[in-house]
């Protein structure tokens, strides 16, 4: 959403500052609420983490240990106060299942692959979804173009977990066209079909959308003078309307990111590749506290980083968006 | 007219009820029979250890929906009043709820799940649904408000309003009913979500502790990917049947209101 602004006449500069200055902050606030939230998760409901952690077996002895290690025995606005500085300096502890180990340098790890697929996924879904829209939209299929808006529709309403065990059964046992999940030569080509996958139903998203935002838009005038002018149906679609259907489009990828972020999860699972997701998984199965919330407030923050990302490029592409000059 | 759409899912439930009926727990095993392919006596084959899938199917199936239809009606009844009322009552009551569903809508559902799930030592499905719940509500309230903007304006409100009725009637009577098509396209939309999410949430390991749910089907379905495929697909087909059901059959009440 655009930050409306309430001087018309504000220094285009200044307004850029102010306009990314208010998303951190906004940011900010989000990932902080997220952290604290995890923190009074862990600390507040019913079961001890040291008994979690060491189990039934514990004795008091280690529970105590245990404890002190984590900082559990202080009073909890102490233990918060710790948390905050430690959040701010990226200290979240040292990981319990390997010593040695910080919690912020395995999310460190993690956050790279993560951070890959659901990128490649981003910019795989935008292209397949935007090229649908258009050819949905434009006059190249003729009568056939509504099976772009089946299409996409009856994917949008698939859910990923049901579709991408099944490709990966038929491309992988089947068809043998890509490596086996987990298997460590998959590299690049593991990475693309994984993202590939996951880029589905946000193309599908993208594709409805953005075909019903460039058909309301190709009533527009400026489309009937580009025209008019003599410009080819590829050059009215992708640089006329195009740029005027971004916001809805790019509103889509922004509402859609949290899904993706779920599906990397579901992936990295499916596919046994290394990521936030299955640090997330593997933490919590051992019951390893500071890292899986270390890793639960990086995935948060990856998110609310993404979001911000998709709102600023609205702004930077469609100029109705960034207030100002669109107000009127 | 439109309820047709009703029948995939009645054939779903239906189905899967009579099954799970018929058929012992699904926990029990023929270890003789483990990854067996779909025959006479096991129509869609067996999975580890020789549970029948198609008990373990219904079962899960049965849960799901059970899960998704608590979800759906709890958020429906909050959220729905919740956001016709702050329409009826305008001004900053109205502002705040469009900000908090703006706000509660940005998170991600099966995120905050996972977040709040890794600090209960052994999920049972009332936590499942108490976290699906808090983010529920919010597209329920979306809708009603936006619904509740129209009809605010509308002349037998208005007409209802200067016969004397108090806020609370008009919004019992005349506003609420008036929302029903709305709303229920979106419990659809929040059942079929939820069932994806709980099977997603145990296929990632994060479930009902030794739970029977769609994602251990699907778990079970890829660990055995080359020696016994029909698991995987019977999985996958069960949670698309049972999601696009649900989604299909939140449309059948939704007359005029037909999104085009």
């Amino acid at each position: 959403m655009g930050q409306p602004s309430r001087e018309g006449t504000a220094r285009p500069l200044a307004q850029i500052a102010r306009t990314f200055a208010g998303r951190l902050f906004e940011g900010l606030v989000v990932v902080w609420l997220l952290a604290t939230l995890v923190f009074f998760a862990m600390r507040l409901l019913p079961g001890d983490p040291a008994a979690l952690v060491l189990g039934d077996q514990a004795t008091e002895a280690d529970l105590a240990a245990l404890r002190s290690r984590l900082g559990l025995d202080a009073p909890i606005h102490v233990q918060y106060a710790h948390f905050l500085r430690g959040l701010v300096t990226l200290d979240l502890g040292e990981s319990l299942r390997r010593p040695g180990t910080t919690a912020a340098a395995r999310v460190g790890l993690a956050l790279g692959p993560t951070a890959a697929l659901a990128g490649v996924a981003v910019v795989l879904g935008a292209m397949l979804g935007v090229g649908g829209a258009i050819l949905g939209a434009g006059p190249w299929l003729g009568r056939r173009r509504a099976w772009v808006d089946r299409v996409a529709t009856a994917l949008a309403a698939t859910p990923l977990l049901a579709l991408a065990p099944v490709v990966t059964f038929v491309l992988v046992i089947r068809l043998r066209v890509i490596p086996l999940p987990g298997d460590p030569e998959a590299g690049a080509a593991g990475l693309l079909f994984a993202s590939a996958l996951l880029s589905l139903p946000l193309a599908a998203q993208v594709a409805r959308i953005g075909r019903a935002a460039l058909a309301e838009v190709a009533k527009a005038q400026y489309l009937t003078v580009a025209k008019a002018k003599g410009g080819s149906d590829g050059r009215v679609y992708w640089l006329h309307a195009l740029p005027a259907a971004s916001g809805p489009i790019l509103t889509v990828v922004g509402t859609q990111l949290g899904a993706l972020l779920g599906g990397a999860v579901v992936l990295e699972r499916l596919f046994d590749r290394p990521g936030l997701g299955t640090l997330i998984l593997d933490a919590y199965a051992s019951r390893d506290l500071p890292v899986l919330q270390a890793a639960v407030i990086a995935s948060g923050a990856l998110f609310v980083l993404a979001q911000q990302v998709a709102s600023a490029s609205h702004a930077a592409i469609d100029p109705r968006a960034r207030g100002a000059k669109g107000a009127a | 007219m439109s309820r047709w759409r009703l029948v995939p899912a009645a054939a779903v439930v239906g189905l899967s009820a009579i099954v799970a009926l018929r058929s012992s727990a699904p926990s029990h095993l023929e270890l003789e029979s483990a990854w067996a392919s779909p025959s006479a006596a096991h129509p869609l084959g067996c999975g580890e250890a020789g549970v029948d899938l198609l008990a373990l199917v219904s079962h899960a199936t049965l849960r799901g929906v059970a899960l998704a239809a608590a979800v759906g009606v709890v958020g429906m009844l909050v959220g729905a009043p919740l956001g016709a009322g702050a329409a009826l009552a305008r001004g900053r009551l109205e502002r705040a709820v469009a900000r908090a569903c703006d706000l509660v809508q940005s998170i991600p559902t099966f995120l905050l799940a996972l977040s709040v799930l890794s600090a209960v030592r052994a999920p049972t499905r009332v936590h499942l649904a108490v976290v699906f719940m808090l983010t529920a509500w919010a597209p329920f309230a979306r809708l009603a408000l936006a619904e509740g903007r129209v009809l605010r304006a509308a002349s037998f409100v208005e007409a209802a309003r200067a016969l004397g009725a108090t806020r609370a009637a008009v919004l019992a009577k005349h506003v609420l009913p008036n929302t029903v098509g709305v709303v229920a396209v979106q419990l659809g939309a929040t059942a079929a979500a939820v069932v994806v999410s709980e099977a997603a949430l145990a296929f990632v390991g994060f479930g009902v502790q030794g739970g029977v749910s769609l994602g251990g089907v699907l778990d079970q379905g890829v660990a055995s990917m080359l020696r016994a495929p029909h698991v995987l697909l019977v999985g996958a087909g069960a949670v698309f049947a049972t999601s696009t059901s649900l989604m299909v059959a939140g449309r059948a009440l939704d007359g005029h209101h037909a999104r085009r």
